[in-house]
């Protein structure tokens, strides 16, 4: 069964123009962030999202969780419309989003997942279980009653990862989930996902990091300009630089990117410019 | 029920903790109601006992009418500072993904701030009675009621902040016209009945007029539920009637905030 289904799935943020907005130059207009875009993620896959910076990533991710609703088309989870039906679709979904500091900094890491467990309605009795079970997870266990204030990006980072995984949720949504991580926290993070799609989690994953795709993807999609540009189903063959490969002949990047040992940083060669991107 | 007693629970801990951890904060309220009380008590002796708006002495008169006008404000504003601290952090959008409908955490979040401002409120009144030694007559009965009316307004107030907040992010806006332009409107530091007529007339079209009456007459004059009809009359319209209101313009703030993705703009 197919967990998540999008289906001619149209998105548009609109700008409007500020009181006098002669005095500025704030733009007015709409960019349209995903147009006409439809796959699905079966149970227990794993989908990574590629794409340049404002392909419309982060934007197919929060259609999921409900936090936006699409002005065309359906995005379904769990066979559960997720504008008419969102109440169904929260309790199915688990978010780890890119923005570190989505904790209350006054509370400690287990307090804050107290709050948040609280509010996905897990049972009193399993609430603390499932707590030291994510924070052990997560390499978080020393850090438990630390207040976040004091945490580091990484921690934010694996917290927010067991902040999604304490609701146990049939679809895990994970927005750049390494992007502060180390080389172990990564390595874990990746053997994590690996677990939870072998026990029926689907998981979709927004990143930038081929490595990662390569690791851990049953699939990728690649997203430019908000249209879906490939959808392939990977054999688990397939290298970090196979799927770069991918990614560059499809999005066409052929960007500018500069040369950081050159003082006027001067365009390179896309040999070079392939070398730098993770 | 006891999803939601439990859901509440967690917010009135994560409200408290965070309001102990700031270490100074407590103290700090403590002695701005000391100060402004001996502000109040001091300036109701240099007027003397001649002054005696409808029929109290001044210095009651000032404590019910700054205790509860003051409730109505922070409650506004503690509701707000939630919303907004929450947009700045980015809680706001994880909050609106959990299990709980979105209008429901607000909901509970403004209960919370209220449950704070009633505690300070309650500390204001007390004070006021045991320390500066305000004569009051309390009817228990007129009391709770005009407090539990009060209560609803002030959640309707802060919610309606809450969804100027969310629409087009000017919650401060709504806090800055009651803390600066309502508070004379609404007779709290001397009656009404003083204003020229048109804005006396303005005055009875906002509900903290009624509700600041109410108290004095429950609290001071010590009034029955009976006598007190005709001015819990239309705070109870109001309470009916704002609530309402307001928990519809959040649902529908909410719901526009997804469809244009401005959930965290601040």
């Amino acid at each position: 069964m197919n967990q998540v289904v999008f289906e001619s799935v149209r998105k548009v943020f609109r700008h409007r123009p500020a009181l006098f907005n002669w005095i500025g130059r704030e733009r007015t207009g709409e960019t349209l962030a995903l147009n006409g875009v439809s796959f699905c993620a079966a149970n227990r896959e794993v989908v990574a999202l590629l794409g340049p910076n404002g392909s419309g990533k982060t934007t197919a991710l929060k259609l999921v969780s409900t936090m936006l609703i699409p002005d065309g088309g359906s995005v379904r989870v769990s066979g559960f419309d997720a504008q008419h039906d969102s109440a169904n679709v929260r309790r199915r979904v688990g978010i780890a989003v890119a923005t570190e500091r989505s904790f209350f900094p006054r509370l400690s890491a287990r307090e804050n997942l107290e709050f948040f467990s609280a509010l996905d309605e897990i049972p009193r009795r399993e609430r603390t279980r499932r707590i030291e079970e994510v924070l052990r997870d997560t390499g978080l266990e020393e850090q438990a009653d630390t207040l976040v204030t004091k945490f580091s990006s990484g921690m934010f980072q694996r917290l927010g990862l067991a902040r999604a995984l304490v609701k146990q949720p049939r679809v895990l949504l994970l927005d750049e989930p390494t992007r502060s991580l180390d080389a172990r926290a990564t390595a874990s993070l990746w053997a994590t996902i690996r677990a939870l799609a072998r026990q029926s989690t689907t998981v979709l994953l927004a990143t930038h990091n081929f490595a990662e795709a390569a690791a851990v993807a049953d699939r990728i999609l690649v997203l430019s300009g908000g249209r879906l540009l490939e959808n392939r189903a990977l054999s688990g063959q397939e290298s970090a630089d196979d799927l770069r490969a991918l990614y560059f002949q499809q999005t066409g990047d052929r960007g500018i990117a500069m040369d950081p040992s050159s003082p006027c940083n001067e365009p390179v060669a896309a040999r070079h410019r392939m070398e730098s991107v993770p | 029920m006891n999803s939601v007693l439990d859901k509440l629970l967690a917010i009135l801990r994560r409200d408290l903790l965070t309001a102990i951890r700031h270490r100074s904060g407590f103290a700090l309220t403590l002695f701005g109601v000391f100060t402004e009380l001996a502000a109040f008590y001091y300036l109701s002796r240099a007027i003397g006992p001649g002054f005696r708006p409808d029929g109290n002495e001044y210095f009651p008169f000032l404590l019910v009418g700054t205790g509860l006008y003051t409730f109505f404000v922070m409650s506004g504003q503690a509701f707000l500072s939630t919303v907004q601290e929450a947009q700045q952090t980015g809680t706001i959008e994880v909050l609106m993904t959990t299990s709980t409908a979105p209008s429901e955490v607000l909901i509970l979040s403004a209960i919370s701030a209220f449950a704070g401002s009633l505690g300070n409120l309650l500390i204001y009144l007390f004070a006021g009675i045991l320390v500066f030694r305000a004569p009051i007559h309390p009817n228990p009965a007129s009391c709770l009621t005009v407090l539990a009316l009060s209560l609803v307004i002030a959640m309707a107030v802060g919610i309606l902040a809450a969804t100027i907040q969310i629409m087009v992010q000017k919650g401060s806006a709504v806090l800055w016209l009651l803390g600066s332009g309502l508070w004379f409107l609404s007779g709290t530091m001397f009656p009404v009945e003083n204003l020229p007529r048109v804005l006396a007339m303005v005055a009875r079209a906002v509900p903290f007029t009624y509700a600041l009456s109410a108290m004095r007459q429950a609290l001071i004059e010590g009034r029955s539920l009976s006598a007190m009809a005709p001015v819990l009359a239309p705070l109870a319209v109001f309470a009916i009637f704002l609530l309402p209101l307001a928990v519809g313009s959040l649902s529908f703030s909410l719901r526009r905030a997804r469809q244009c993705g401005t959930l965290s703009l601040y």
